[in-house]
């Protein structure tokens, strides 16, 4: 089994191994808490001061224009290729072509071979080793003519993504105080022999993998707040049950199963409650469902269709999609099912409510010209924005920092899973052309 | 199963026409009925008390049950698709005469339940369109309580948009997989998949 020795660095990758090997995960617990204190302790040699270079919370931001150098030794190239593409990503920095540079690879940095060049900060780096590889980074800041950080990477050769990413996520959060999401992983749906399955892979579509679970079909899974913990629906031998899969153990529960159909929607901010849309007994409606104590409570109760609750992120509102006028619009409550207001007015097709991590805007799906595409708006019902035109649009969540929003779209033929900048800017497929993928969702961490 | 075949068609070219559609509906079913009832019992009575006509009867008496068994097995599996239009879960006018011939076979078929599954075209979001399926299969099923069949007796499940009858992006095709489709769960009787 290839078990991607991954960047010590990041604590988040403790739990991140559980998926990939239970055994493996503890040998590598104990070694990323101990690496992770002796990083922080040595490495860091200029992190104290607090500067943000670009300010990503103002509106109008302007991009840091930034020089990624090929690294030297083996693999070198392609680290600086996965940090530059990830950091391009964000659309926080101008990557500047490694054809003007004048400063090789080889040389220390000097600020003025980088001014010329019309450079803010550099990434110089190293890798040593062969299998297990040793990668330095350097960041320098060209106006003040110093080190930023220098920090040591170890990862296995097969790793090497996971290494990269690490370095631009330590990039990001020095330029803009916040954290990458360059490890984060997607849980998403895909088609393999007409059934539907649990898929999982890094936010950059590599690393596809296929979860075990048994079904035909599934829906859309939705992730607990850390990270270990994945919900989801799933219809086997005639009965739609809702499922709760446990990354540490990599078990898989059923939590609510009844005649009818029934599907969850996500976790309140405590991690324990859930609220889910059901059609248990006839009563249509929506339910919250305490998971440690089985504890069912009815929040609505209807003759019309009511589905796709959101629990908004501060755990007060729930979005959800019903019919009640006449067509499917985006409708929010209190947490108990009181004052319900519509959302959406446009078009007579809106659906897929997902909150903003802020709680400020909600994702969705709108008909529009016949076409299903990704908007936003705000709670209020202001502020209406379309973000995608090409060919038909779903499924829209956003990334646990909100800068960015994953979906699903026909547009190239093949459904597949793209990605942009919360502002609808950039999108691209991370998923193979091969792959019928739906229903993304982007891990907390 | 030919003859039930006529009879769903010559339904649907009628439908055009309200009034007459009625009549007919109310015609041609109450035709079969009362064949089948007066061909059986006949037999039986008049084979009695009338010897006198026994070159006659005994060719009645072995053909009719003959034709009644070709008649019923076939209806039994084969019920058609009832369709609906977009984005709706209300019983068409099209598919009234299918539930009917349903609720009469239901009255003969004593025993036997049935699964409604609600089914959508590919359009629209996975979870709505689940909800809707399930909404197209419990107007079906509300549609044939009312008509007298015991709600014990119908189960439903929906399949939104997973299990589409047609994959091309067509409207024809679209239509095809807005439907409700029945299977019929006596153990005796091989469901179809």
């Amino acid at each position: 089994m290839k078990t991607g020795v991954r960047c010590q660095v990041s604590g988040v990758s403790k739990k991140r191994k559980k998926v990939l090997c239970p055994l493996a995960l503890l040998l590598f617990c104990s070694f990323a808490l101990f690496l992770l204190f002796t990083i922080h302790c040595s490495l860091f040699t200029a992190a104290a001061e607090a500067k943000v270079y670009v300010d990503i919370t103002s509106p109008e931001v302007k991009k840091l224009p930034i020089a990624i150098q090929e690294f030297n030794g083996k693999e070198g190239k392609n680290i600086a290729d996965i940090i530059r593409e990830d950091l391009d990503f964000t659309g926080f920095f101008l990557c500047l072509d490694r054809a003007m540079y004048i400063e090789s690879s080889l040389q220390a940095f000097n600020s003025k071979n980088w001014t010329v060049v019309g450079a803010e900060a550099v990434v110089k780096g190293n890798v040593n080793g062969e299998q297990n590889l040793i990668v330095t980074a350097s960041f320098y800041d060209v106006f003040e003519n110093r080190e930023l950080f220098k920090k040591e990477y170890k990862g296995e050769k097969g790793s090497v993504r996971q290494l990269a990413h690490s370095i631009s996520n330590d990039i990001y959060k020095h330029i803009t105080g916040e954290n990458g999401i360059f490890r984060t992983r997607i849980a998403f749906v895909a088609e393999d022999e007409d059934k539907k399955g649990l898929y999982i892979m890094d936010w950059d579509g590599t690393g596809i993998k296929r979860l075990g679970i048994k079904g035909d079909f599934v829906l859309s899974p939705h992730w607990s707040k850390d990270g270990a913990r994945l919900l989801y629906s799933s219809e086997r031998g005639g009965k739609w049950g809702i499922y709760l899969l446990d990354f540490t153990k990599m078990t898989e529960r059923n939590i609510f199963e009844a005649k009818g159909l029934n599907m969850t929607g996500n976790f309140f901010p405590d991690g324990d409650e859930i609220m889910l849309a059901s059609s248990k007994d006839e009563t249509y409606g929506l339910y919250s469902l305490r998971i440690s104590e089985s504890r069912l409570t009815r929040i609505t109760s209807t003759r019309w269709i009511e589905v796709s609750p959101a629990v908004s992120p501060d755990g007060k509102l729930v979005a959800f999609v019903s019919d009640k006028g006449g067509t499917p619009q985006i409708y929010i409550m209190s947490k108990n099912g009181y004052d319900i207001r519509r959302v959406t007015f446009e078009g007579s097709y809106n659906t897929s409510p997902g909150w903003a991590p802020t709680g400020e805007n909600i994702v969705f799906v709108g008909r529009s010209s016949g076409k299903h595409q990704i908007f936003t708006i705000n709670p209020d019902g202001a502020g209406l924005k379309q973000l995608t035109d090409r060919g038909n649009n779903e499924d829209p969540s956003f990334s646990y920092d909100g800068r960015f929003i994953i979906f699903s779209s026909d547009r190239e033929g093949v459904n597949g899973i793209y990605i942009m900048r919360a502002n609808g800017e950039s999108q691209k497929r991370i998923t193979p052309a091969w792959l019928r993928a739906f229903g993304p969702r982007w891990s907390p961490n | 199963m030919k003859r039930f075949l006529v009879l769903v068609f010559a339904l649907g070219f009628i439908f055009a026409g309200c009034a007459e559609k009625q009549a007919v509906k109310a015609e041609q079913p109450a035709m079969q009925e009362t064949a089948q009832k007066a061909a059986v019992p006949e037999p039986v009575k008049k084979a009695e008390p009338a010897p006198v006509a026994a070159k006659e009867e005994p060719k009645r008496v072995e053909t009719v049950p003959v034709t009644e068994v070709v008649e019923a097995k076939p209806v039994m599996t084969t019920f058609e698709n009832i369709h609906f239009d977009f984005d709706k879960y209300n019983i068409r006018d099209d598919a009234k005469p299918t539930l009917k011939v349903m609720s009469d076979w239901f009255v003969k078929n004593k025993s036997a339940k049935m699964l409604l599954e609600g089914h959508c075209d590919e359009r629209g979001t996975n979870e709505y369109n689940l909800a809707l399926g399930e909404r197209r299969a419990k107007s079906t099923r509300d549609y044939l309580v009312s008509s007298g069949v015991g709600k014990d007796r119908l189960d439903m499940i929906s399949f939104g948009e997973e299990r589409p009858l047609c994959k091309e992006q067509t409207e024809e095709c679209w239509q095809k997989n807005r439907r409700v489709q029945f299977i019929i769960k006596n153990a005796s009787e091989g469901s179809r998949k």
